[in-house]
């Protein structure tokens, strides 16, 4: 079989360049030991939300500068004219180009996870077959980019150019470099029309909160599709001589292969709105701009999305009503599904406020234990996303062992849509002077007044 | 039902064209290559070998005319014809580090026939560096190598362009016992070349093409008898003498002088030497050199296209 034949003659060839092997196997290893030794500073969550954009750019690198520069090479070497002699076509020719770049990513990418796993630690939620697809569909897509390139490309050099110009655009506002939720809003935004935007959040997804790969079916969908778009051009617009030039006509044809992206970053603007998404992994396995690696984790207090059952939720929260004193209010809680902006849970308080025969009026409280950050400076208070109906509800946030009425309380009313709260709290700060990060504090979410039912969603609890 | 004349024509090329934008590469050429023949297309730079060589392979489609090679379409039954032919390009490249042996079994893999690699190592004298990078061959080995799988699919004709342009004479030597054992082998081979002697030496059949014509068709006897030209005697003298009256020697066609050498194109050029050494007894003069030359494929190209080949 030609196609395999050829594939893997290319494979030996890498194999015996020094350069080749270089840029295939070690500089990858050299962005891994960079991204985790000095971005992640070791930790091993961080590693693995850092593993995503490692292979990403790996993937991408391989793309453009394997499979695309190669393309260009063999034509203008003139080694492509021996094999149009022989009765093979550019399919051919094209296809094993594509397995040879399959076949040396797979044992790449099993070389990075190897040394993240044995050096790092490096968490594995990720499955097997979840990964080599990931692989298998991102090698394809940026393989469709590296030929279309080549494809478009009369010279090395003008190959160089457009090479460049998209690689360094991807890397740095795709979150192959600097993770998304650090980016400013804008690029965010437009970080949505970029492929390298749906592999690395894809991969990141399944690395930080082990998500299935069909929560990112439409990314999936375009990767793939850029990747037969590639292949496409490169098929109908293959040269055997460096001679043949490409017509400008042809050239702006293949603009084509940037209608996926385009309508996929349109929707996400206007409908999906993975911001949420990105920063929920980000949360969980990321870091802060600033401060410890883990820092941006160590803020959050509550997600919901860890917790599978009420009877989870039930062991972190209780609630506790007036009945403790004679009184008659009664109040449950519950997993709320979806949560707030897309995200995967919620936590919903809900109840029935009944005149207490002491207080006159009933009471309902709901209370989780919180670790403050080990290093607290900087922080100013707590915030999360609260729903519910207008009623007046108290924050409170005490050591286990005060008094109720010893920490003042803050007031807020939700709105009948997700909105963020946000309670400020002064001497958090100042964790040294009052211990806070020795035990574990309470948070408390109370609802007191006029009798009747009442309802909360909150969700995204974390410390700002 | 066909003659045995026409079953044995191999290729037959009728009235090429064809533009690269305003250059006309050929302006409506026509020729046969029987089977079994080592036909030549002999032509200065630009003459337009190659391109009917390609349009032959089936790499280029012609603006005009029609080739029917093997039977075959090469337009129309490309990948058919590939299976029948063997081609070797003016410069083949093939990755540096790819080997020589690997070269060979990789492109018979493409073929559904195939010659024996280890045969093919043998004959062009690789055997030894069946196992050296292609970056690592001199430039013989890679011709030598670049013949070799011209003939890895066992082709009925074989395209030569050019095998020799680049080499000292001791690899083409070398190049041209190859093709010979080519024809001993009763293939067809269709060179290109822009040396006069390779084309005498090897072709049994020589197309003269300059600027996209065919301007002599015939075997290298022909084309020289055919030449008005006549022998060539080069004539060294004791003492000058006017190129008017050596005009006027029996048998004389045409004369020139150049460096004190007197040429003198002769018809037939017995009768001219006997009258020369008459003519140099009466005037007194006398014979210091005398060099007889037969006349060449140059001198017909000369004749056709009153411009000297390049080299």
């Amino acid at each position: 079989m030609p196609t395999l034949r050829i594939a893997l003659l290319a494979i030996r060839l890498v194999m015996r360049t020094k350069v080749a092997l270089f840029f295939t196997f070690l500089f990858p290893l050299v962005f891994l030991f960079a991204y985790a030794g000095l971005i992640a500073r070791g930790n091993p969550n961080v590693v693995a939300y850092m593993f995503g954009p490692v292979v990403t750019l790996n993937i991408m690198g391989s793309g453009f500068f394997g499979l695309g520069m190669q393309s260009v090479s063999q034509r203008e070497r003139g080694s492509l004219r021996r094999y149009r002699l022989a009765p093979i076509g550019p399919r051919t020719i094209l296809t094993s180009n594509l397995l040879a770049n399959y076949l040396l990513q797979l044992p790449t990418i099993g070389l990075l996870l190897f040394c993240a796993l044995v050096f790092f630690h490096m968490p594995m939620k990720i499955g097997w077959l979840t990964l080599l697809v990931l692989v298998t569909v991102g090698t394809f897509a940026f393989a469709g980019f590296g030929l279309t390139i080549s494809s478009v490309a009369n010279t090395m050099q003008e190959a160089q150019v457009y090479n460049n110009l998209i690689w360094f655009t991807l890397l740095f506002l795709s979150g192959v470099t600097f993770p998304l939720p650090m980016l400013p809003r804008w690029i965010q935004r437009l970080a949505m029309f970029f492929p390298s935007t749906y592999l690395v959040s894809t991969f990141q997804g399944a690395m930080a909160q082990a998500e299935p790969l069909l929560d990112h079916w439409p990314e999936m969908l375009v990767l793939v599709t850029s990747g037969v778009f590639g292949l496409l051009f490169a098929m109908k617009l293959f040269r055997w001589e460096k001679e043949e030039r490409i017509s400008t006509k042809a050239k702006l044809w293949s603009g084509v292969f940037v209608l996926p992206f385009l309508v996929m970053g349109l929707w996400m603007n206007m409908r999906a709105n993975p911001t949420a998404m990105w920063a929920r992994s980000f949360n969980v396995m990321g870091q802060a701009p600033s401060g410890s690696p883990n820092a941006e984790a160590e803020k959050l207090i509550e997600d919901f999305d860890g917790i599978q059952a009420s009877e989870e939720l039930l062991r972190r929260w209780q609630v506790s009503t007036d009945s403790d004193v004679s009184g008659h209010s009664m109040a449950e809680i519950s997993l709320l599904t979806p949560g707030a902006e897309g995200t995967g849970h919620a936590m919903r308080l809900k109840g029935h406020l009944a005149p207490s025969p002491e207080n006159a009026q009933g009471y309902v409280t709901a209370r989780c234990e919180v670790r403050v950050p080990t290093n607290s400076r900087g922080l100013r208070g707590i915030e999360f996303e609260a729903r519910g109906e207008p009623r007046i509800y108290q924050v409170g946030f005490r050591p286990p062992k005060a008094a109720p009425s010893s920490i003042p309380e803050i007031s807020f009313v939700p709105g009948m849509e997700w909105q963020s709260v946000r309670v400020p709290i002064a001497w958090l700060a100042d964790s040294s002077r009052y211990g806070l990060a020795d035990s574990p504090w309470l948070l408390e979410i109370s609802v007191t007044g006029s009798p009747g039912e009442f309802t909360l969603d909150l969700d995204e609890i974390r410390f700002y | 039902m066909a003659s045995l004349e026409e079953n044995s024509v191999l290729v037959s090329v009728q009235d090429l064209h064809k533009h690269y934008g305003d250059l006309a590469a050929l302006r409506g050429i026509s020729f046969d290559i029987l089977q079994g023949e080592v036909f030549g297309l002999l032509g200065p730079n630009g003459a337009g070998k190659t391109t009917t060589v390609e349009i032959i392979e089936g790499l280029r489609q012609p603006d005009r005319g029609s080739v029917c090679v093997c039977g075959l379409d090469p337009a129309q039954s490309n990948m058919a014809l590939k299976e029948r032919i063997g081609a070797q390009l003016q410069s083949t490249v093939l990755p540096d580090k790819m080997r020589v042996a690997e070269a060979l079994h990789l492109f018979a893999s493409f073929y559904k026939r195939s010659a024996s690699v280890q045969m093919l190592l043998e004959r062009f004298g690789l055997a030894e560096k069946r196992h050296t990078f292609f970056e690592n061959l001199s430039g013989g080995q890679k011709q030598r190598l670049a013949l070799a799988l011209a003939l890895v699919n066992d082709p009925e004709l074989v395209l030569l362009d050019e095998p020799t342009v680049g080499l000292d004479p001791q690899l083409r030597r070398e190049i041209y016992a190859l093709i010979e054992h080519f024809r001993g082998e009763g293939r067809t081979v269709l060179l290109t070349t822009h040396y006069i002697e390779e084309a005498e030496r090897l072709c049994d059949r020589v197309a003269i093409m300059d600027r996209g014509q065919l301007v002599a068709l015939g075997t290298p006897r022909e084309l020289i008898a055919r030449s008005g030209q006549g022998t060539r005697l080069e004539v060294r003298l004791e003492k000058p003498v006017g190129l008017d009256r050596l005009k006027l020697i029996d048998g004389v066609i045409d004369c020139h002088e150049a460096d004190g050498t007197y040429f003198l194109h002769a018809q037939p050029a017995a009768v001219t030497i006997a009258a020369l050494v008459r003519f140099l007894e009466s005037d007194e003069n006398a014979l210091v050199d005398l060099h007889i030359a037969q006349p060449s494929l140059e001198d017909v190209f000369v004749e056709m296209t009153g411009r000297r080949m390049e080299h």
